[in-house]
């Protein structure tokens, strides 16, 4: 990017996925943070930045908190209060470029399983008028937000199943992953929805586990352990005020994030070989399948169905499983395996010849971030 | 049997007001008083002219399907005796939008037909407990097609 110093991703960490019971979330977060280094090849006293993601529905995660059970006291600290990762690459670039930090420690840690963390409702205020009238879940408004895709563009069940599909595909090749065992379309329309038009599969799983990112300058990144993975291009939108349109749950203002990107970026979507979208759901793919201009609004289930988003398809999407099959991250494993993909680390799943990959999220409906990695110079 | 679902706080002053008025079998809204526009959810300020200025004005009570979803699972324990239920986005004349429960014969819409995305329902009021009552919404033109079943 012009003007700007350039940032790259140095060292990328994750736990083991799944069940980790007995730990707190920020000793599995310290835990990524000692295997991200570690892949950097650098050790705690090169950190001189933290950038850590508070949990979903309870106060921890916090810099302050990792911080002193990582023993360290770096110039910056920071928290955000959502996830994915993206946003917190994005605050990490930010600071660096700004001279407030030269290397960044990004990290997530969850015992959302064992600690039995209750993602079911909202409570209080005008929050609360969802709960009461049952919709509880994301799965509510991801099915409201399916249904009225299949109203307006024909989309059906089947052409949404092949989301899932083939991020089990891609999982059956990840050892991280936690739901490996084969499942075919048959097998997924055979299940029974939860909340109709919606399965299982089409729901992020529930599990522990940390991940982590170490961010530097790409100078200093040149003379690191691993090939540097360059930050190329970022972009943000919100999108609070929804009170009015209904709309809102098909997240048309991703279109918006998406031409900002392109637009600023000079990448086109034909550039990208690798695409990971932070899955909460099977609808988000969908949906920023579309607004991200790899198929015309509307076809994503066409596109889905021709199978351009499995193994050996044109657009491999989340290699690694994504929430729906490998682990539910909040995202932060789409950039580690966005990361190891471009170095070429991927095993048996490698994407070929990767060069550019995107990482695409959002936070619910009020928003978006969207990252172009590439390990050219 | 008592109500197992999740209950609003009706002593919440942000929200206190609708929980009165549904009590007495009115729908109401947030309609800034100084620019006269709608909001839902309920919030302190009007998010179009920032004014603090607050009326709760009446609904037409009609509102549109924009889409439906039908919980055949309870995804959250506070459910499980009310599994299936349809829920709906609902478009309304006043121009926001709400999220509510549509009541069909067999609470499973996509079994009984009975909400179309498009469809009209209206506000009912359903006393849950002495001290509330929770607004759902109902099909209109249900008894209609009710009888079209029957032939």
């Amino acid at each position: 990017m012009a003007g700007s110093q350039s940032v790259a991703i140095a060292g990328a960490g994750a736990t083991a996925q799944g069940e980790l019971p007995g730990r707190s979330a920020n000793a599995i977060a310290v835990e990524a943070i000692e295997l991200a280094l570690a892949d950097a090849g650098l050790a705690k006293a090169d950190v001189d930045g933290l950038v850590t993601c508070r949990n979903l529905q309870s106060r921890v995660g916090i810099d302050e908190q990792i911080g002193e059970l990582l023993g360290i006291s770096p110039r910056f600290g920071a928290t955000l209060d959502y996830g994915t990762g993206n946003f917190s690459l994005h605050l990490a670039t930010m600071a660096i470029r700004a001279g407030l930090a030269e290397t960044i420690v990004l990290a997530y840690g969850t015992n959302q399983r064992s600690a039995k963390t209750d993602f079911g409702i909202a409570v209080g205020g005008g929050a609360e008028m969802a709960s009461v009238n049952g919709v509880v879940h994301v799965a509510g408004r991801a099915a409201l937000a399916f249904r009225r895709h299949q109203h307006q563009y024909g989309t059906t069940e089947e052409q949404l199943g092949w989301v899932s599909v083939a991020q089990r595909e891609w999982a059956g090749m990840n050892p991280l992953a936690i739901f490996r065992k084969p499942l075919t379309i048959e097998d997924y329309l055979a299940s029974e929805p939860l909340v109709a038009p919606l399965r299982r599969a089409d729901l992020t799983m529930i599990s522990d586990g940390g991940a982590a990112l170490v961010v530097t300058t790409a100078e200093r990144a040149r003379d690191l352990a691993k090939r540097p993975v360059h930050v190329a291009a970022m972009a943000q939108r919100t999108a609070f005020r929804a009170d009015h349109d209904p709309e809102s749950l098909n997240r048309p203002w991703l279109g918006e994030l998406a031409k900002e990107l392109w637009s600023t970026s000079g990448y086109r979507p034909d550039d990208i070989g690798a695409l990971y979208i932070q899955d909460a759901t099977s609808v988000w793919v969908l949906q920023m399948l579309e607004w991200y201009g790899f198929c015309p609004v509307g076809e994503g289930g066409r596109f889905l169905a021709e199978g351009r988003t499995r193994p050996g398809g044109s657009l491999p999407v989340n290699t690694n499983g994504g929430q729906l099959s490998e682990a539910y991250m909040w995202g932060w494993l789409h950039l580690v395996e966005a990361v190891r993909q471009l170095r070429g680390e991927a095993g048996e799943r490698q994407v070929p010849g990767l060069e550019v990959a995107l990482d695409v999220s959002s936070h619910d409906f009020l928003k978006g971030a969207a990252s172009i990695l590439t390990t050219r110079s | 049997m008592s109500y197992s679902g999740i209950l609003p706080d009706i002593d919440d002053p942000l929200t206190a007001p609708f929980w009165a008025a549904a009590r007495d079998g009115r729908l109401v809204a947030q309609r800034c008083a100084r620019c006269g526009t709608f909001r839902w959810t309920p919030a302190e300020i009007c998010p179009e002219c920032l004014s603090s200025e607050t009326d709760w004005a009446p609904l037409s009570g009609r509102a549109v399907v924009w889409s439906y979803a039908v919980y055949r699972r309870a995804m959250h324990p506070a459910f499980k005796a009310a599994v299936p239920y349809t829920v709906a986005m609902l478009e309304l004349p006043e121009g926001i939008r709400m999220l509510g429960m549509v009541r069909t014969s067999s609470g499973d819409a996509d079994a009984d037909g009975e909400v179309r995305i498009g469809d009209e329902v209206e506000a009912a009021f359903e006393a849950v407990t002495d001290e509330v009552t929770l607004v759902r919404w109902d099909p209109i033109g249900r008894a209609s097609r009710e009888t079209e079943t029957n032939e």
